[in-house]
């Protein structure tokens, strides 16, 4: 049975002037547990909308999201966001906002502790604990970011271009860490990123959506051994197949804006 | 504040204290119309030997901190439900757009029915020419909090009550602090004015003794009072609250 399961998802915004802008045009993903699947796709195809769907932010006009066999409305603790600008509360510190989900569901105080302390060290940030998130560089707060989603434990992790607002270091950095982080934890990950370098390095599997009204265009399963680095010329192959699947999307929106 | 700031801030009063004095001095002031700022001194030292300024501004500021708790208590309820609650805002909101235009002189009359002369009529007209101020303000900060703050609290399980006291609030905050301000300003207004009309003690009543007494030091004395509780508050309350919670916010 699939972990996680997207039936049929549509979903339209309304713009001005009474326009609809059709984002979703039926949605079908199934999700083994332990895939690391990679959602790409050209800007405004609607791939943050279908995660922000399945984390249960937002509710699709028809279609359902199924966890472990089971249809969910709304968001839960076994299906967690990590979002783009990583939204860590500012008025915590780094190991309040870790054990923020904790605190919440009411774990007591040394277990928190001790959770956050473990997943910080994961991150390697275990001496920033007490450090407040602005005094962090931006690919640390993100770090942050993944630790605090780590520690409530979720079935699925659900990643929203994590890694965009990164200078290419950090990026290749973290690329290696999330895989790391992957093998050890067994998490199953969905993660929205319009980078192909980056899908084909994290991915086991990388789903392309078209343009609006998006669906699915193809996928591809990337087998290639880990770890892996975004530059490795053992990905070339998978990265060209990947933006070629891509071109024509790209290609017809350019059309459809221009 | 750095100390070049400081110093061009001092020599500024004692500028226009001197050239007021020069003025007096040279006797170009109306007589009766306008005291010199030594007179006025001296009426300010007069009212804190006898006390009577003393009691005056303690009475004062003991009904206006009760008026702005209870301000400040509704306003962050009632703002916290307009921005959350859409039916609170519909309804609610309206209304208090409609009340926050209601100077808070007018509830003097509403004050005396319901309470008489008395420090709960006082406490009322400061509470109630506030309450709205920051209302609005809690409102709009409330609403300009970023979405993912929520969305992620909400997402770890955060619900109700927690979702206020533990999100809400805190990421609020920092646009919050104005809306005390605001608060605090109102309810300067509303005490100092119903302690004009119907009251004998406090500042207020202090400004009307010399009123009919024809005593224009003691008004402006009074007045000076005031301004420098205001600028002493803001200095030593919102402003220090301020700084700290945009040092820790990494609002810089």
């Amino acid at each position: 049975m699939a972990k996680l399961e997207a039936r049929g998802i549509t979903k339209s915004f309304r713009g001005g002037g009474g326009y609809t802008l059709r984002a979703l045009g039926g949605i079908d993903l199934s999700v083994e547990a332990g895939e690391f699947v990679c959602l790409v796709g050209p800007s405004g195809c609607g791939k943050s909308t279908f995660l922000r769907i399945v984390a249960g932010l937002d509710a699709p006009d028809s279609g359902e999201v199924v966890f472990d066999g089971r249809a969910v409305e709304g968001t839960g603790p076994e299906r967690i966001m990590v979002f783009q600008e990583g939204a860590l509360f500012p008025w915590l510190s780094v190991g309040d906002n870790v054990s923020f989900g904790l605190r919440v569901n009411g774990v007591p105080a040394a277990e928190r502790a001790e959770i956050s302390a473990r997943y910080l060290e994961m991150m390697q940030l275990g001496q920033f604990a007490r450090y407040h998130p602005h005094q962090l560089s931006t690919g640390m707060r993100q770090r942050v970011a993944i630790a605090r989603a780590l520690a409530m434990d979720p079935d699925v992790l659900l990643m929203d271009e994590p890694f965009a607002a990164l200078d290419t270091q950090t990026r290749y950095t973290l690329i290696g860490d999330m895989q790391e982080i992957w093998q050890r934890t067994k998490k199953t990950i969905l993660f929205v990123t319009h980078n192909v370098a980056e899908s084909a390095a994290l991915a086991s599997r990388v789903v392309v959506f078209g343009n609006r009204p998006s669906r699915i265009r193809t996928e591809f399963r990337v087998d290639s051994p880990r770890p892996r680095h975004a530059e490795d010329g053992s990905l070339a192959s998978i990265q060209s197949e990947i933006l070629a699947a891509l071109r024509p999307e790209v290609k017809r929106q350019e059309g459809l804006d221009g | 504040m750095d100390r070049r700031a400081a110093a061009r801030r001092a020599a500024f009063y004692v500028a226009i204290v001197a050239s007021w004095q020069a003025a007096a001095s040279a006797g170009a002031l109306p007589d009766g119309l306008l005291p010199s700022p030594w007179e006025v001194a001296e009426d300010i030292a007069r009212g804190a030997a006898d006390s009577s300024l003393i009691v005056g501004v303690a009475t004062t500021l003991w009904r206006l901190m009760a008026g702005l708790a209870i301000a400040i208590g509704a306003g962050v309820a009632l703002g916290v439900a307009m921005a959350r609650v859409r039916a609170v805002n519909e309804t609610v909101g309206s209304l208090v757009l409609g009340l926050q235009s209601i100077p808070s002189i007018a509830w003097v009359p509403v004050a005396l029915i319901w309470f008489g002369v008395s420090d709960a009529g006082i406490v009322f007209v400061t509470a109630v020419g506030a309450v709205f101020a920051v209302t609005t303000s809690i409102y709009s900060s409330v609403r300009n909090i970023p979405p993912h703050y929520l969305e992620a609290a909400r997402n770890m399980g955060a619900r109700g009550g927690q979702l206020v006291t533990r999100v809400l609030l805190p990421a609020a905050f920092p646009h919050m602090i104005s809306g005390f301000k605001q608060g605090w300003a109102f309810a300067w207004r509303g005490v100092v004015g119903a302690e004009m009309l119907f009251s004998f003690l406090g500042l207020g009543f202090l400004l009307n003794v010399g009123r009919h007494t024809v005593d224009i030091s003691q008004v402006v004395a009074v007045l000076v009072v005031i301004m420098a509780m205001g600028m002493a508050v803001d200095a030593a309350l919102f402003r220090r609250i301020e700084d700290r919670v945009r040092e820790r916010w990494g609002l810089r």
